[in-house]
């Protein structure tokens, strides 16, 4: 194991529906090294995207812990979940969940706005050529295709710097081949240092992951 | 892009609502300010227009002595009279620098109502010593002479020296002078001798009021007991006027005031509402900035910042709206107020534009509170999975 960017121990997630306790996550232990690829797999309902949630720090587990680079993240103040989100983790929705009046380039430096970071024009158009966006910067969502609006999603979270990419479904609303692209761009970050977590159906695409954890009712059962 | 850009650009999302609701506050913002300006303007016109008197107090027949006053300063008749006993008994009374003797009679040329003052000219110069007149003051003896206010003049295009078929005999009359613009009812009125005022119109040895100036400020309740003890004489002094006007103004007011909180609670539901739909509608994406960064104060601040846009937007457009249509503002309010002074009632005071403003301020945060907290204590993924309703 290289060193571990998150660890978790006993991380749990219940809630209620009606009378009934949904446990969406029972007792996992899991630690991801730095610089790793990472695949969870699972069917719907298995706890795969409540897994990355509680390790994004998205939501709050209802039992368990959680240390992101070497810290303790159970317990702290919002603030400080705040600045954790903006600093160590990028996030990759499926629905994309990109501003429909900003533009490709306004989209990507979104983060940098509530970061209260400058504004790099060279950093955000390097980010946009790798992501071969830069004919793109000054359209919007809607000129786009599902490819390119995922790329978008990528550049926002990668314009902070953070530690680890964290991606829900990223390819769920691409075609075969967009999706192939997307999977080749994730490595070729990964091969430049970043840590990736990546939830996802499709298992094809999950095995081009250096690591692949399995879940099913709420626990990992292979990793 | 900054937070200020962002909230714009959201807002154009839905350019129709965003509209509609900046509308509605500006209609409350420009009856807002109209009220508050005219409610200035009125006080301002109808003290200065009672100071511009020159007089103190005004002694009037046994009646309705306010609505007697009111109608002598706007140029009215009424059906009483006082006699030159009276005049003699108030003269008699310590204390009184100016007691001037006058005669008011109506009448009417095309259908429009004229006002003609009978009036002794030494004591009106000493009551109004800011008259100043183009051509000359008539003599208190003379007959078949008159002087006019300068609007008066202007709109029926009368000069000094010409000639009038005036009063009920149609009797010659010169106009020897044209008083220059005094800003007040003056302006509009014919003044002739009392004495000739009097055989003109019938009304020998009748006086419609006395008008009174005092010699020291502080005796005036002294002055104004001992006049009452004359009978047939009432007296009000200008002070008791301005309160009975602004009284009988008020009712008018607080109509309209009513009028103005039912725009501005209506006004204020319509941004709750905007708002609300608003932030329901982009709860997923208040998760996603939450997700990549934002901090619930960062989303509660685009929140409050796209109210303000809308309410100060409104507001500047009331302004606009209420400052061009200041004109028609005035001649609505003047149709339904019972007195109104001359010269201009709204009252343009940058005051009361820092008043609006700070009241659109206090509209925009107290709607945008709600759904700022409620977006901001929630967390990313209940924002992302979660309608608020």
């Amino acid at each position: 194991m290289k060193d571990a960017i998150i660890s978790a121990r006993g991380l749990a997630r219940s809630y209620s529906r009606g009378s009934e306790q949904v446990h969406a996550l029972r007792a996992t232990d899991l630690s991801i090294g730095r610089g790793e690829f990472i695949s969870i797999v699972g069917p719907s309902g298995s706890g795969k995207s409540t897994l990355l949630h509680l390790l994004g720090l998205l939501e709050t587990p209802s039992a368990g812990s959680i240390s992101l680079g070497g810290r303790e993240m159970i317990g702290l103040k919002e603030r400080d979940l705040v600045k954790e989100r903006r600093g160590s983790i990028g996030f990759v929705f499926q629905q994309f969940l990109l501003l429909p009046t900003l533009t490709v380039e306004e989209n990507i430096e979104l983060p940098l706005l509530f970061s209260r970071k400058p504004v790099s024009k060279d950093r955000i158009a390097g980010i946009m050529e790798m992501l071969e966006l830069s004919h793109r910067a000054r359209h919007l969502p809607h000129q786009l295709s599902g490819g390119e609006m995922q790329r978008v999603s990528i550049g926002r979270a990668l314009v902070n710097e953070p530690r680890v990419i964290m991606a829900d479904e990223p390819t769920g609303n691409l075609d075969t081949a967009t999706a192939d692209k997307i999977y080749s761009l994730f490595k070729k970050l990964n091969q430049g240092g970043l840590s990736l977590i990546v939830v996802t159906h499709n298992m094809e695409l999950a095995g081009k992951a250096d690591r692949v954890i399995r879940l099913r009712d709420g626990r990992i059962i292979s990793d | 892009m900054n937070i200020f850009s962002l909230a714009a650009k959201n807002l154009m999302r839905r350019h129709v609502r965003t509209v509609l609701t900046v509308a509605g506050v500006a209609i409350a913002i420009a009856v807002l300010f109209s009220l508050l300006s005219f409610n200035a303007g009125y006080e301002r016109q109808l003290g200065g227009e009672l100071n511009s008197l020159g007089i103190h107090m005004l002694a009037v027949p046994k009646g309705c002595p306010y609505e007697a006053a009111s109608l002598i300063i706007h140029g009215g008749v009424i059906p009483k009279y006082l006699s030159y006993s009276d005049l003699e008994h108030v003269q008699k009374i310590d204390g009184i620098e100016v007691a001037s003797p006058m005669l008011l009679h109506q009448f009417f040329k095309d259908d429009k109502p004229h006002i003609v003052y009978g009036i002794n000219i030494e004591e009106q110069k000493a009551l109004k010593p800011w008259w100043k007149v183009e051509g000359r003051y008539f003599n208190d003896d003379e007959t078949g002479v008159m002087i006019v206010g300068r609007s008066l003049a202007d709109k029926e295009n009368l000069k000094v020296g010409q000639v009038l078929d005036f009063g009920p005999d149609k009797a010659p009359t010169t106009i020897v002078g044209i008083l220059e613009r005094t800003g007040n009812q003056d302006d509009e009125f014919h003044f002739l001798p009392l004495g000739a005022a009097q055989r003109v119109f019938g009304k020998e040895g009748q006086l419609t009021t006395i008008a009174i100036k005092v010699k020291d400020l502080s005796k005036i309740s002294d002055i104004s007991k001992k006049l009452e003890q004359i009978p047939d004489i009432q007296v009000v002094t200008m002070t008791q006027v301005m309160g009975t006007i602004m009284n009988l103004v008020g009712s008018a007011q607080a109509l309209l005031f009513s009028v103005i909180i039912i725009a501005l609670f209506i006004s204020a539901v319509g941004i709750i509402n905007t708002l609300i739909m608003s932030v329901n509608e982009r709860t997923r994406e208040f998760g996603m900035m939450k997700a990549v960064g934002a901090s619930g104060w960062d989303v509660s601040r685009l929140i409050v910042i796209e109210t303000l846009i809308i309410t100060l937007a409104g507001c500047a457009v009331g302004l606009l709206v209420a400052l061009v249509g200041s004109k028609l503002v005035e001649g609505f309010v003047r149709g339904v107020i019972p007195y109104s002074p001359g010269g201009e009632l709204i009252s343009i005071d940058p005051l009361l534009i820092l008043v609006c403003i700070g009241f659109a301020l206090a509209i925009g945060l107290l709607c945008s509170i709600y759904p700022a907290v409620r977006c901001a204590r929630l967390t990313p993924m209940e924002a992302m999975r979660s309608d608020l309703e």
